[in-house]
């Protein structure tokens, strides 16, 4: 028995030099394929990788087929084909997307994205806007709010590391401070749950994202105050004005010749929004 | 989307899940070992860097030993992030769960009685025949119930791999939750997770028993 022991603790402990070895080679690996890449640009084609938000529908998410599919991948795919790119998608932690951006997980972040003047000043290169968003109020059919002065001593839930969150606790605090409560959700389903089981009274959240869960959910509505106003944008790393210049001429060339507007199509609750269609 | 659907797509994931499970015991058991045979030395910076090594794995989130492990080399080295995510996974895994199946093994080691040492010594037992023939197996079979729970643990911190985008099971279950509001995935992953414990539990029972043999 204890030789058996002694066995597997040895085979253990081999195994684990070869990870350290396999880790150390994968690096290696890693180090030198990266120079190659920006060598490689002109013969092979360049992959581009897209970093999404999967659960931000109808922007970017998971399909019936369980396959990605959403407006900005439909764009983006348009544009790879137009430029001659190889795309490839990316599903990002939404807290963790710059960091993965930076690290070069991929090449930008493009799903639905709200435009901060914080990005900026943190030296990424943000596209021009494609998309005007608000954020609104959702609430249960029946309910007494009518406008966001009724939400005083009421309960809201706002989804963690939104830009909706972000409003309520900085330009709209006085507003913030009326509530009774302001819930933050880790997820818009979580947020729409409690909703729905009374535990919040109102949901502050992007229109889009509110509209399609109201059209596909019964006893909804959303208000038709606009809290606050702002735009969505693609983001690429800091240097890499080049490749969002080609981008953003990929995509005026596919507004132009309709390619955009067949795209948009497909998606009714957005296409009010689309800056370069309105 | 069916249940099928979901099912199939989250079955993918769950291939991801077990790898990240059964690397990690894989590693993190003998490493576990290591550190609780450090700790246990008498030569001080043996003992000194197990106690850190302990102190500093169990008392941060590991979670941010995912995104340091992750990302880490990237912002101090400029190393490239391994495109195969698994590898920084297991990494932090294996090393956060060797701090404390160290800590199990050492509760285990100091369990015994030095009477069997002294034992041991008369019968002219080295000291390595000693702790592999006599302290080891008898320390195995009393610490199996607490590395139970700590492998039922494993199973079901796995998902915090979606930290770091690694798109195993529950970070799919997510995706599709939120992408087609629904609930059906988050139950469809407990039902996973279940499964896939009472299979451990299940085995670990067995182990257990085969080990009674060294009862004292």
């Amino acid at each position: 028995m204890s030789k058996k022991i002694i066995a597997i603790i040895l085979a253990a402990a081999i195994g684990l030099a070869c990870l350290c070895l396999a880790g150390c080679g994968a690096k290696q690996g890693a180090e030198t394929t990266a120079p190659e890449e920006s060598t490689s640009e002109n013969a092979v084609p360049m992959r581009f990788v897209m970093g999404i938000d999967a659960e931000y529908p109808p922007f970017s998410e998971i399909g019936a087929d369980g396959k990605y599919t959403g407006f900005d991948i439909d764009v983006c795919k348009a544009v790879c084909e137009y430029l001659g790119w190889e795309f490839d998608i990316f599903p990002v932690n939404w807290d963790n997307k710059l960091i993965q951006l930076d690290s070069h997980e991929c090449d930008c972040v493009w799903s639905g994205m709200t435009i901060l003047d914080s990005m900026k000043e943190a030296g990424y290169v943000i596209s021009r806007p494609y998309f005007d968003n608000t954020q609104v109020i959702l609430v249960k059919d029946g309910s007494d709010i009518a406008s966001s002065a009724d939400l005083a001593g009421k309960t809201v839930a706002v989804m963690l590391g939104t830009s909706g969150e972000k409003l309520l606790n900085e330009e709209l605090q006085d507003l913030t401070a009326s509530f009774k409560e302001l819930t933050t959700c880790d997820n818009f389903l979580q947020c729409f749950t409690e909703l729905d089981g009374n535990a919040v009274d109102a949901v502050i959240v992007d229109k889009p994202v509110a509209e399609k869960y109201a059209s596909e959910n019964k006893g909804f509505k959303v208000l038709d105050e606009n809290l606050g106003e702002e735009q969505y944008g693609i983001a690429f790393r800091s240097g890499d004005e080049a490749i969002c210049a080609q981008v953003e001429s990929a995509l005026d060339a596919l507004v132009a010749d309709g390619t955009y507007a067949k795209i948009a199509e497909n998606y009714p609750d957005i296409q009010g929004n689309l800056i370069f269609l309105n | 989307m069916t249940l099928m659907t979901i099912i199939t797509k989250m079955a993918e994931g769950f291939e991801k899940t077990c790898a990240i499970f059964f690397l990690t015991l894989l590693f993190a058991i003998p490493l576990g070992m290591i550190i609780a045979l450090l700790r246990g030395s008498k030569f001080k910076p043996f003992s000194g860097f197990a106690k850190v090594y302990i102190s500093v794995l169990r008392g941060t989130p590991l979670m941010l030993q995912l995104i340091a492990v992750t990302y880490g080399p990237y912002y101090l080295f400029g190393i490239s992030v391994s495109r195969n995510k698994l590898i920084p996974v297991v990494v932090a895994f294996a090393i956060n769960y060797a701090a404390y199946f160290a800590e199990i093994y050492r509760s285990g080691i100091e369990s015994m009685p030095v009477g069997q040492y002294e034992a041991a010594q008369v019968l002219g037992y080295s000291r390595a025949q000693t702790f592999f023939k006599i302290i080891l197996p008898q320390v195995i079979r009393r610490i199996l119930p607490s590395i139970t729970n700590e492998i039922v643990t494993l199973v079901k911190d796995t998902s915090l791999a979606f930290t770091v985008s690694y798109q195993e099971m529950f970070t799919i279950g997510k995706q599709i939750a939120n992408s087609q509001t629904s609930f059906v995935p988050f139950i469809v992953a407990g039902a996973f997770y279940y499964v896939f414990n009472v299979l451990v539990s299940f085995v670990m029972g067995r182990v257990e028993k085969r080990m009674s043999y060294y009862k004292i």
